[in-house]
């Protein structure tokens, strides 16, 4: 009887004393894969330029219609990104995306890469759409990197790419 | 010509001879990739895309016959090479592979090759998406390349060929249909070629650069990125545009065009294939000059004056208050006091409204579509009367057609007449230009004749002497009155007279007569410089071709060219004094608007409602004449200089923010869909006008009601009140258009030449195409959208055309006198200038273009009174004087002077006082 009762409990007993498995959420966050697709981050090269050359490529790769992207034309002397576009507003609405990760794949410039992120939340409709200020990671930080897809995919990226890999 | 029979991959096709290989195999739905090729222009040959295998039938050289083989069919014996399908012509049993491993590995090869220059930056050019090297690339193309990226030559990024169009050396792959387009159809010579090899490019040779007035062309034909349009720079992605289907209404050619839009905003200006108006071009006017409707600038709400500044204002108020006043103008002076004018590029519902609501609802024919400047014309409606015939169509005529221009020049005035006329003379027909003075059309011409300054008259009463000559009134088969009148002036005239009159030697008065009484449709295409001599010689025009029996028949017949983009339609839609639409003559005539001015400015007239036009800018006796109105409503785009004089300002939707049709000089009505829309509060002009209309008849019913009322205290007839208040509210439902295809029903049912032009019919007239819609046509059309699902249009039948008892006078009317005198010895006249001042181009990207004011005048002259270009002279008339520079031009006859019309800093109206003015030049 008492015996059936500690072969019951076993398993119970054996993870009492095992370090807890729940993650103490938000104090405590889990690290995500590496090839995780989180909230998206517009990327820059080494010498501060925006890598995004407002191609428009994510935007129609994107099945939800979630981007926008409205292209201008850079000021010669003080281009935004290399060659003579540059995306003037580059927005995703964050309740539209399915994180799926073709405008990752369409960007020819590896511009766009889904980043480990994945707290999005908002309190209303209209906070979801970011805008690039939003999207693009700071001046100092985030450039120059193949993302880890492509890394491993052994794959030369298109030509625009090539111009600072 | 004889048809050929050839085999294409195995499948049979007859074609007529001539035809090249690639147009041959596209019969058949077998796609040749080209890139040089393209079935408007001659072929090249210089892209090599289009490299097919082809043999023949073998011929014995001793017997001249067909080697059979033992099957009994002919031997084919293939040529050693791959041969080029595009400046290959076909030939009787000809056999062509497109699709062997040799022309495959050709193909690829090609493609290889032009893309080891080509940068591959597809990501930011503005052909992406639709460039022909893109999909041929994907169609025909290797998989990879063997050349190394870094090896690429590289240029510096985009050299501007002119301010409209940049060029891209890298991205160019030479095919040469730029250069080609320029030559051949445009006929400006101002694009080649420079250096070799590597260095190979596209120069622009014009001072100033890329002097042409359809450049923007060049960019749809380019099957690369190399020529974008500086208007469509980094706008967008052409995949993100939705085409809009709109007519231009900048000039009465009525092309074809579609707005690409973009979140409501307008991206760039294409052409829509239509080949009885623009084929598939359009001129740098139609394509550059639509920015305004994004003006900042426009009106966004109705603006009523209130202490003298006019201050925003709600719909109802405004509307009201209009109503109100014209009502109380009505009621105190008649319907007399009030005048309209209504601009000649509204669409046809807004006019056909326009004009009902002053005729039916306030009793006036105070109605007219011009500003009533002194060089103005008579109203002039040829182009509907003895018009070109129903079914015209300049694109099929060539061979056996006679063109004879007379004072026009349609590259300024209707741009793309140019092209079309051109086209005429290239496909073997007799293009004779005649005018005062050289126009670039005369330089495709098959004769030139040059007549001298007033010697116009005699030159077309040559003709028709000539013509009376050759074939009496044999030939006459239109109904017509005044034969005796015509017959005694021919009579009196000898050709040597008429001759010696008009500068044109009796041999081309015969010769051009000739051709024209030979051809199988003649023409008649007159303009500005034509319309300044006055009616007498638009009324010999249409006796010429009355005469000559080349009235109102398919392909035969007048072509006006009118100034404004739909002056047909206000012409039809009795938009003037004179007559209701259909050109029924009303018992009263009103009065022009010429003659409004005199009369507001004297009280007769109290209130003046304009629309879509500006007098005041360039008429001072405008601006006093609205000072003086008791009323004036203006309902405009902008705040123009006439607007800021209003009493109440409205704003009007422009051409792509509503839905309409237009008229254009060959009557040809084309429906113009809405793009976008209206900015802020305006609205299109006939729901203005319809506003206006229905608080008009409520008034009218409150009126009725209170009188009824009134009777009824008085216990009189209360009956018969109660009755007529039943029949206002009736007449009250005349204004429920719900659409403007509501109109358009209308002015179908009651427009004589309008019947059966429903939006529904116009829909259904398919699209218009020579080429129709085929399964390869994107390797000739890709980079463009041409597709035009709206339909060519309708053309109404010219009067002539009808079934009417209407007869065309034939009898000459007196010639004008011609007022040269030793004291002012030059004529002026107006040049028409396809950039001049237009409201609408300003803030555009040809605001550039808009030459600064100036006097041109003969060397002869220039030397006689030792005058040099950039002097300042003063023009005297017997009106006032003018002071402009002087640009002295060589080929101007002798005793003309050319001031460009429509100029803001021009001032022609103080010069001018008819559309002839003479003058003298005083340094």
């Amino acid at each position: 009887m008492l015996g059936k009762l500690f072969k019951g409990l076993r398993t119970t007993l054996r993870y009492l004393f095992r370090q807890p498995v729940t993650v103490q959420y938000p104090e405590v966050k889990r690290p995500v894969r590496e090839r995780f697709r989180g909230r998206h981050e517009l990327k820059r090269f080494a010498n501060g330029q925006e890598r995004c050359i407002g191609c428009s490529l994510c935007a129609a790769a994107c099945p939800a219609d979630a981007i926008l992207v409205v292209p201008a034309e850079n000021d010669p002397a003080q281009p935004t990104s290399p060659g003579e576009r540059y995306a003037a507003t580059y927005e995703i609405n964050l309740l539209r995306c399915i994180f799926c990760g073709y405008c990752e794949d369409a960007c020819p410039t590896n511009a766009i890469v889904l980043e480990h992120q994945y707290e999005i939340s908002f309190y209303d409709r209209k906070a979801s759409i970011y805008t690039k200020d939003m999207l693009l990671v700071p001046k100092d930080q985030g450039h120059g990197e193949i993302p880890p897809l492509l890394q491993q995919l052994n794959r030369r990226p298109s030509p625009p790419a090539q111009i600072d890999l | 010509m004889p048809d050929i029979t050839l085999t294409v991959d195995g499948v049979t096709v007859t074609v007529p001879a001539g035809t090249n290989i690639v147009d041959a195999a596209r019969v058949v739905n077998t796609a040749i990739p080209v890139f040089c090729y393209h079935p408007r222009l001659k072929p090249a040959g210089m892209c090599r895309m289009c490299l097919v295998q082809v043999g023949t039938p073998r011929i014995d050289p001793s017997t001249r016959q067909v080697v059979l083989g033992e099957d009994g069919r002919p031997v084919i014996a293939m040529m050693p090479k791959l041969q080029t399908g595009c400046t290959t012509p076909v030939s009787e049993g000809m056999v062509v592979k497109t699709v062997t491993d040799e022309v495959k590995a050709a193909q690829r090869g090609v493609l290889e090759f032009l893309l080891t220059s080509h940068p591959l930056d597809c990501p930011v050019c503005d052909k992406g998406g639709e460039c022909p090297l893109q999909n041929l690339t994907m169609g025909w193309g290797p998989g990879v390349s063997r050349f190394d990226y870094n090896d690429k030559v590289h240029f510096e990024k985009p050299v501007a060929l002119g301010d409209l169009i940049y060029l891209d050396r890298e991205r160019c792959i030479l095919c040469a249909r730029c250069v080609r387009f320029q030559d051949e159809v445009a006929d400006d010579q101002v694009l080649g070629f420079d250096n070799r090899g590597r260095n190979w490019m596209i120069i622009s040779k014009s001072d100033p650069p890329f002097d042409s007035k359809f450049s923007g062309n060049t960019t749809d034909i380019c099957p690369v990125g190399a020529l974008t349009s500086s208007d469509f720079r980094f706008k967008a992605r052409v995949w993100e545009l939705q085409s809009k289907p709109v007519v231009c209404t900048l000039c009465p050619v009525g092309c074809n065009i579609s707005l690409d839009m973009r979140h409501d905003k307008l991206m760039r200006v294409m052409p829509r294939e239509n080949a009885a108006v623009n084929d598939i071009w359009i001129c740098d006017k139609g394509r550059f000059g639509h920015r305004f409707i994004e003006s900042a600038e426009r009106l966004t709400t109705p603006l009523v004056r209130r202490g003298g500044r006019l201050e925003p204002a709600s719909w109802a108020e405004a509307t009201a208050l209009v109503a109100g006043k014209l009502a109380a103008i009505q009621a105190k002076a008649g319907g007399a006091a009030i005048g309209g004018l209504a601009s000649p590029r509204l669409s046809n519902e807004d006019l056909y409204a326009f004009q009902k609501l002053f005729r039916e609802q306030l009793g006036s024919n105070n109605l007219d579509h011009s500003i009533g400047a002194p060089g103005e014309t008579a109203a002039d409606d040829l182009g509907g009367t003895l018009g070109v015939g129903r079914g015209t169509n300049l694109m099929e005529l060539g061979k056996g057609a006679a063109v004879l221009v007379v004072g026009a020049d349609p590259e300024e005035e209707a741009p793309v007449y140019m092209l079309r006329l051109r086209g005429i003379a290239q496909r073997g027909g007799a293009l004779m230009v005649a005018g005062l003075r050289p126009t670039k059309l005369e330089r495709s011409a098959t004769s030139r004749l040059r007549y001298r300054a007033g010697g116009e008259l005699m030159f077309v009463r040559g003709l028709l002497k000539a013509v009376y000559e050759a074939t009496g009134t044999t030939r006459l088969a239109v109904r017509n009155s005044g034969l005796d009148e015509l017959r005694a002036m021919l009579n009196k005239l000898s050709l040597a007279d008429a001759s010696a009159a008009c500068g044109v030697s009796e041999q081309d008065l015969r010769a051009t007569a000739k051709a024209f009484l030979e051809a199988d449709h003649g023409i008649i295409v007159y303009g500005a410089e034509a319309r300044s001599v006055g009616p007498a010689l638009t009324q010999d025009l249409a006796a010429l071709a009355m005469l000559a029996g080349k009235a109102g028949r398919a392909n035969s017949g007048l072509i006006a060219l009118l100034p404004g983009g739909n002056s047909r339609g206000a012409l039809d839609m009795g938009l003037r004094p004179d007559a209701r639409p259909g050109y029924a003559v009303s018992a009263s005539r009103g009065l022009g608007a010429r003659e409004m001015w005199p009369a507001a400015s004297g009280h007769h007239l109290r209130a003046l409602w304009i629309a879509g036009l500006d007098p005041a800018a360039s008429l001072p006796a405008a601006r006093a004449a609205i000072d003086a109105a008791e009323f004036v409503v203006v309902q405009d785009m902008f705040l123009s200089a006439t607007a800021q004089l209003a009493d109440v300002v409205l704003p009007a939707a422009s051409v792509a923010e509503r839905e309409g049709t237009y008229t254009n000089a060959e009557r040809r009505v084309q429906r113009s869909r809405q793009a976008a829309h209206p900015v802020g509060e305006s609205r299109p002009d006939w729901k203005i006008v319809q506003g206006v209309g229905q608080a008009l008849a409520e008034m009218t019913i409150t009126k009725d009601a209170r009188s009824a009322r009134d009777a009824n205290a008085k216990g009189a007839k209360s009956a018969k009140g109660a009755k007529d208040v039943a029949v206002a509210v009736a007449d009250a439902s005349r204004w429920d258009y719900l659409t403007a295809g509501d109109l358009a029903a209308e002015i179908a049912a009651r427009v004589p030449g309008y019947a059966g032009i429903t939006y529904a019919a116009l829909a259904a007239t398919g699209s218009g195409g020579t080429w129709g819609r085929q399964a390869n046509e994107a390797i000739y059309y890709d980079g463009t959208n041409y597709e035009n699902s709206e339909g060519v249009g309708i053309q109404c039948p010219s009067l002539a055309e009808q079934a009417t008892k209407t007869a065309f006078s034939l009898a000459p009317r007196p010639a004008p006198a011609t007022a040269a005198t030793a004291e002012r010895p030059l004529l002026l006249l107006a040049q028409p200038l396809a950039y001049d001042g237009d409201p609408l181009l300003r803030g555009g990207k040809l605001a550039a273009h808009v030459p600064a004011a100036y006097v041109a005048l003969s060397q002869d002259d220039a030397a006689r009174q030792n005058i040099r270009a950039g002097d300042m002279l003063r023009l005297v008339s017997s009106a006032g004087e003018l002071s402009l520079p002087a640009r002295v031009v060589a080929d101007l006859p002798q005793g003309v002077v050319l001031v460009p019309a429509n100029l803001p800093d021009a001032d022609l109206a103080a010069v001018q006082t008819g559309p002839r003015t003479y003058v003298m030049i005083v340094t």
